[in-house]
């Protein structure tokens, strides 16, 4: 009953607010976390300086 | 192993190791010219180049280093034992797939008898531990996972089937090749210089699998140095130079086992410039010392 009564008594502001929030933070974590700045900063360069990417797999 | 010193070979970063899970990513990568450089295992690099892609094979990353691994205290004691059985490789096209038919012919062993199956190196140790398969034959660090677990003991070494044995290879694309070959010479030297480095001794072995583990591979420093060290020469970083000899016996073996439809000439997929170029290469002039294991701040 509680939790029905906070659901009707939150303005659609601050559920838009709180949405926005969590998005943005996601967003954050996974720019952060999952994209390699070097290798797209490295595309941007012309091609006679870029650096050249090379593959491993963690064996020997 | 050979990446970290390398990408320090020049005042301003020259390349971006990219980590990968599996050689068929890589072989994608490269096609798609996501990557210019990287580390496959020497038939798939051959086959690659007989199918027409524009890469040629430059230095090798390491000799030896692959093992068949069984159940411990299970039922295969010997390779005779695997008939019947299930036994992972990293790919088709891989050294380890051609170790274990050499190993298999000279048991007697029909290939057909044994049921060989593809699997991506860093789930195999899982695999054998949950009884998913009998038996695997991979590059380390995974064989040492195994008997570090204690559920895998070693069946063989590649040295007991194939003396000189390689496995992984630095393939370039050709278009890097011809248009920086000064940035793949740095690469090769690079790769030259840690050799002989991780090739000193026991404290650089020890060293370099702190690391690697730490800042490069995301395993455990303790399994890296079991893979370096147990025994020392269980993976050898010399010589790297592609020898037409080893060569030669990789592609007759695929072409027996169809893995191409014709032979292809040595020069076809091998440019030896850049090994040539790092023969008088020495070994990176490094200190083995406590508190040095920040890649950053370490000296060339």
């Amino acid at each position: 009953m509680r939790s029905l009564h906070l659901k009707r008594t939150m303005s659609p502001r601050k559920l838009a607010a709180a949405l926005t929030l969590w998005v943005l933070t996601l967003t954050v974590l996974h720019v952060s976390l999952n994209v390699r700045w070097d290798s797209v900063v490295n595309e941007w360069r012309p091609e006679s300086e870029r650096k050249l990417n090379v593959a491993y797999i963690p064996v020997t | 192993m050979t990446d970290y010193i390398a990408r320090r070979s020049l005042d301003q970063y020259l390349f971006i190791p990219q980590l990968f899970q599996g050689f068929p990513e890589i072989k994608e990568a490269l096609i798609s010219n996501r990557v210019q450089a990287g580390f496959l295992v020497a038939p798939l690099a051959v086959a690659l180049r007989s199918q027409g892609v524009p890469i040629k094979i430059v230095f090798l990353g390491h000799r030896y280093g692959s093992a068949a691994v069984v159940k411990k205290g299970g039922s295969v004691k010997t390779v005779a034992d695997l008939k019947g059985k299930t036994v992972a490789i990293p790919s088709r096209f891989s050294d380890e797939r051609l170790l274990l038919l050499r190993a298999l012919e000279h048991h007697g062993v029909r290939a057909a008898d044994v049921r060989i199956v593809e699997m991506p190196p860093p789930d195999v140790a899982a695999a054998l531990a949950s009884n998913a398969i009998d038996g695997f034959v991979m590059g380390e660090p995974f064989p040492s996972q195994a008997e570090m677990g204690g559920y895998g003991s070693v069946l063989f070494h590649a040295r007991e089937y194939w003396p000189d044995y390689m496995s992984c290879v630095l393939v370039v694309r050709e278009d890097v090749i011809q248009r920086r070959p000064q940035a793949v010479q740095v690469l090769v030297d690079g790769i030259a210089r840690s050799g002989l480095w991780l090739d000193s001794g026991q404290s650089e072995r020890e060293y370099a699998a702190e690391f690697v583990g730490r800042y490069y591979y995301n395993q455990s420093p303790s399994l890296l140095k079991w893979a370096l060290t147990k025994p020392l020469d269980r993976v050898r970083f010399n010589p790297l130079l592609p020898r037409r000899d080893d060569f030669e016996l990789v592609t007759r073996l695929m072409l027996e086992n169809k893995l191409i439809d014709k032979p292809i000439a040595f020069e076809e997929y091998v440019d030896l410039r850049f090994a040539e170029g790092a023969a008088s290469e020495t070994a990176w002039d490094y200190p083995v010392g406590a508190g040095r294991l920040d890649p950053e701040k370490a000296d060339d």
